[in-house]
């Protein structure tokens, strides 16, 4: 079997595993939650017998073993369960309220990886000059204010105050656009609409970029500490010693060994922009998941708790499973010797 | 002294600390002719392979190095003080070996990619394929047949001696005027140490390339330098051909050395405080200078 | 140990985040005393008073039941640091000796262990703590609990990591050629050289479970009222944007002060880790 072949495999394999581990911690969370989940279901007025029925059809009378089985057969013939604060089954509610919190987090995700490490990278050519130490406060102030401070303020500033952006929602109303991928910036362009996609992106940029901004400082900060130390390795010091220009270590030779530690992160950073998400979302009113998340918590709506946590969890997996073979692509080291560092 | 290609004046370095300023290198003076091999040796800690660093102005744009003193490339000054105007010249008419080969390679790039940015210092924007044929003709010349399989590969997929092979053809691949080994090999075992230097040996001679070969090694260096200056503690304390250095050592420090050559950790190396006579001793240039001039 | 000090104290912005870090402990602690209208900490109204915009008396404003803004701020900061210390004390030893314990161990448990792990770092960390928080009720109990499920796994994976490393050390190969135990080399081997990463990163995780918390306050599933807390001072305001715009700046501007600072004093205390290597 090929190297990258066997790689793949093995990190499919080993995110399966871990697939797995979350489904239990999720039905172990869900089981260990105070009263009947029967009860809370029927409602307070519900009979002992028509609970008690109800308990048999949820297998609740089964062994805590046999009622993981039943759950994860369910999950893995994609059935969720229906959502008791809507009616529905979860899996049609996510599916509807899932493409836009995507959406918002990828459009994010471009936008920290293209300003964070450039950032990152003219912060480690000028190391100790004023421009490092400004971008460091800048990146800095970035990573400690939660996504939603930076929603509000951003907001104020430039949907109030300099009102360039909108308040609120993905698009005017006046865009009528056929879903077929739920990205309206990929709907608008299927439509042929480009008007539609310039009011969708004009909707998307502030609460995206107040979802980016710590992602953005923590990608600049990475790069910066990563570049130093691979300047100091003795590959650099061979480059500048047989007169390779700085712009050209800093852009490719300093830089691609410094990328794939960063990587990573980036991929975990990911990870909170999905959770962060629905902070924004909240603020900016964006219809996503989190209005949805919020409320089934709220309700103690079972299925779509679960539900909501397992999706966002495959979504993180797969973004690691990318990102890892991203890593494996960048540095041959991996790629030759199928050795995960 | 038309024939110098090196000419290093009264050099000194030092460093800024935040508390003190710690003296590396103390007024030293050291040239180099056309095509001459010239050996820099001294214990780890001398201050021989900062030298280096400065002639290829690397050092001065570290915090806090002060660096005084004038180096010239052949006659032009190079401003040694900021190391601007070297720039130029690194790559070109100036290159360098290190001491680890594998390490002074970029991990993440093949090869043949860093013969192409090498060789595009000497002929600017050359295709990757003329580069990768140029490559394979320098390879060749270092005694590496399967230069296909060496160019497609990373410097971590390739041996010690390989590696140390492809680092002296890239030295050497724009033909450079003067090369500087900064101990090469020594991360190497001392067979394949061994061979590279005299293939190294070998081709220099016949680019007629001069060289500065800093080494702890005097074996190495008696085989191989026309020329020796022996450095201890940032100064020059012995200097003159290899044969009257070899033949008619004058200085302790170097007498020592050379009863040191294979137990160079014995208890009785020598050692002297900067403040005994010992030290000061005046050093020693022998006259005769027959070689290359 | 003096020169360390100096280069701290020779960066501005770690002077600065001392600064920062030492004016809100000391309000918090001295609330009592510095706050305006102590009283209005609690379930206070005061109606002739209320959503008043920043002036003499009420420097940041009052909200919406006429409560002084910047003393319920700073006593928001108690509430802050207490939930900050309490997350860090209770996490940080369990996801030490996991990673201890899986890093020096390897083999199957290595496996076991960092496979979970895995589990809980592949759940976005805000939604495992929603997920716990949804499920049991939102106290501040339960907040603090569910914001500890997530963070000793970060601690886990250092010292794993820390642990695979040190444990090819000399230092512990010789403890182990004299036969000490393994709780002997564990605990007096290679955990005290690794409380430097540890201390770094506390002090960075500070500032982060407070940013934390401050969300799932804000997504209303943290401190309840009447109890001042930043995060759910901003949600409130939020509705009110942009006229009552105090409501939600001074929270958020207090948040971000908090965290700025241990991040400042969390970078120098790295800076002074790496000039010690």
């Amino acid at each position: 079997m090929p190297p990258i072949l066997r790689l793949i495999v093995q990190r499919i394999s080993l995110a399966l595993v871990v697939l797995i581990g979350v489904s239990m911690l999720i039905f172990a969370i869900a089981r260990v939650i105070p009263g009947d989940p029967a009860r809370i279901a029927l409602g307070p007025n519900a009979t002992v017998e028509q609970v008690e029925i109800l308990r048999e059809t949820l297998h609740l009378n089964d062994p805590i073993y046999v009622q993981y089985g039943y759950f994860v057969r369910d999950i893995s013939q994609g059935d969720l369960g229906v959502s008791l604060y809507t009616n529905r089954p979860v899996t049609i509610d996510i599916a509807q309220f899932l493409p836009a919190t995507l959406e918002l987090v990828i459009v994010a995700g471009i936008m920290m990886i293209c300003i964070g490490l450039p950032l990152g990278m003219i912060s480690a050519r000028y190391k100790g000059q004023f421009i490092d130490n400004l971008l460091r406060v800048v990146s800095l102030l970035g990573v400690s204010a939660p996504s939603f401070v930076w929603a509000v303020i951003l907001m104020l500033l430039f949907a109030y105050f300099l009102p360039i952006f909108p308040v609120a929602g993905r698009i005017e109303d006046i865009y009528v656009i056929k879903a077929v991928t739920g990205f309206l910036l990929i709907d608008t362009l299927i439509d042929g609409n480009i008007d539609a996609f310039f009011n969708a992106s004009w909707h998307i940029f502030l609460p995206a970029f107040a979802l980016a901004l710590s992602g953005i400082g923590q990608a600049a900060r990475l790069t910066r500490a990563n570049m130093i130390e691979t300047y100091n390795k003795p590959y650099i010091e061979m480059m500048r010693a047989y007169g390779v220009s700085q712009f050209r270590i800093a852009s490719r030779y300093a830089f691609k060994p410094s990328l794939i530690p960063s990587l990573t992160i980036i991929g975990l950073d990911f990870a909170a922009m999905l959770g962060n998400a629905f902070l924004v979302e909240a603020v900016f009113a964006w219809p996503g998941l989190s209005r949805y998340g919020v409320a089934v918590i709220l309700r103690k709506d079972l299925n779509a708790i679960v539900g909501t946590v397992l999706v966002i969890s495959l979504t993180f997996v797969l973004v690691n499973i990318i990102v890892d073979l991203l890593i494996a692509f960048l540095n041959p080291r991996i790629r030759y010797s199928q050795r995960p560092k | 002294m038309s024939d110098s290609i090196l000419d290093i004046q009264n050099l000194s370095l030092s460093f800024q600390g935040l508390t003190e300023t710690v003296d590396v290198l103390d007024n030293i003076n050291l040239s180099i002719n056309r095509g001459e091999r010239v050996a820099l040796v001294g214990a780890s800690g001398s201050g021989k392979s900062v030298i280096a660093r400065i002639i290829l102005g690397l050092l001065q744009s570290q915090k806090g190095a002060i660096v005084k003193g004038s180096v010239r490339f052949r006659g032009i000054e190079l401003e040694a003080a900021t190391g601007n105007q070297i720039e130029s010249l690194r790559g070109r008419e100036i290159s360098m070996i290190f001491q680890d080969p594998t390490s002074s390679m970029n991990p993440v790039y093949k090869i043949g990619t860093i013969f192409h940015e090498i060789l595009n210092r000497g002929t600017h924007n050359i295709s990757k394929k003329l580069a990768l044929i140029k490559a394979s003709k320098l390879l060749e010349e270092v005694s590496i047949t399967e230069f296909k399989r060496v160019l497609e590969s990373y410097p971590f997929q390739l041996s010690g001696g390989m590696n140390q092979r492809v680092m002296i053809a890239l030295a050497l691949a724009n033909k450079p005027a003067l090369l500087i080994a900064d101990e090469p090999g020594t991360a190497l075992d001392v067979t394949v140490q061994a061979q590279t230097l005299k293939l190294m040996h070998n081709l220099v001679k016949k680019n007629n390339t001069a060289v500065l070969f800093i080494s702890h090694n005097l074996g190495v260096v008696r085989q191989f330098a026309d020329r020796v200056y022996v450095i201890y503690k940032g100064r020059i304390v012995e200097s003159g051909s290899t044969s009257s250095i070899f033949e008619n050592t004058k200085h302790p420090y170097t007498k020592a050395l050379m009863n040191a050559v294979p137990k160079i950790t014995s208890k009785s190396f020598f050692d002297a405080s900067d403040d005994s006579s010992l030290f000061k001793q005046p050093a020693f240039h022998h006259k005769d200078r027959e070689i290359g001039q | 140990m003096k020169l360390k000090i100096k280069i701290l104290l020779a960066n501005p912005l770690s002077v600065m985040g001392l600064l920062l870090i030492s004016l809100v402990f000391g309000s918090a602690i001295f609330a009592d005393f510095i706050t305006p209208f102590p009283l209005h900490k609690g379930a206070v109204v005061d109606f002739s008073n209320f959503n008043q915009a920043p002036n003499l008396t009420n420097i940041m404003g009052t909200d919406l039941v006429g409560r002084d803004l910047f003393t319920r701020i700073i006593y928001a900061f108690r509430i802050s640091i207490m939930l900050g210390v309490v997350v860090l004390i209770i996490s940080v030893p369990i996801g030490v000796f996991m990673g201890l314990l899986a890093g020096y161990s390897g083999g199957k448990l290595d496996f076991v262990l960092m496979r979970i792990t895995d589990v809980f770092l592949s759940i976005p960390p805000l939604v495992l703590a929603m997920a716990v928080m949804g499920l049991l009720e939102p106290t501040l109990l339960n907040g603090m609990l569910a914001v500890t499920a997530m963070w000793w796994p970060w601690y886990t994976r250092l010292i794993y990591n820390l642990t695979r490393s040190e444990k090819e050390e000399g230092y512990v190969v010789a403890a182990e050629v004299v036969g000490a135990s393994r709780w002997h080399v564990m605990f007096r081997e290679i955990l005290p050289n690794c409380t430097h990463a540890i201390i770094t990163k506390m002090t960075l995780d500070f500032g982060f479970v407070i940013l934390i918390v401050s969300s799932l306050s804000f997504l209303g599933l943290g401190v309840q009222a009447p109890t001042p807390d930043l995060g759910s001072m901003v949600a409130e305001g939020a509705r009110y944007l942009p006229d009552s715009w105090w409501l939600t700046v001074f929270p958020g501007l207090a948040i971000l002060i908090i965290v700025f600072g241990f991040n400042l004093v969390g970078d120098a205390l790295r800076d002074m880790m790496d000039t010690d290597s």
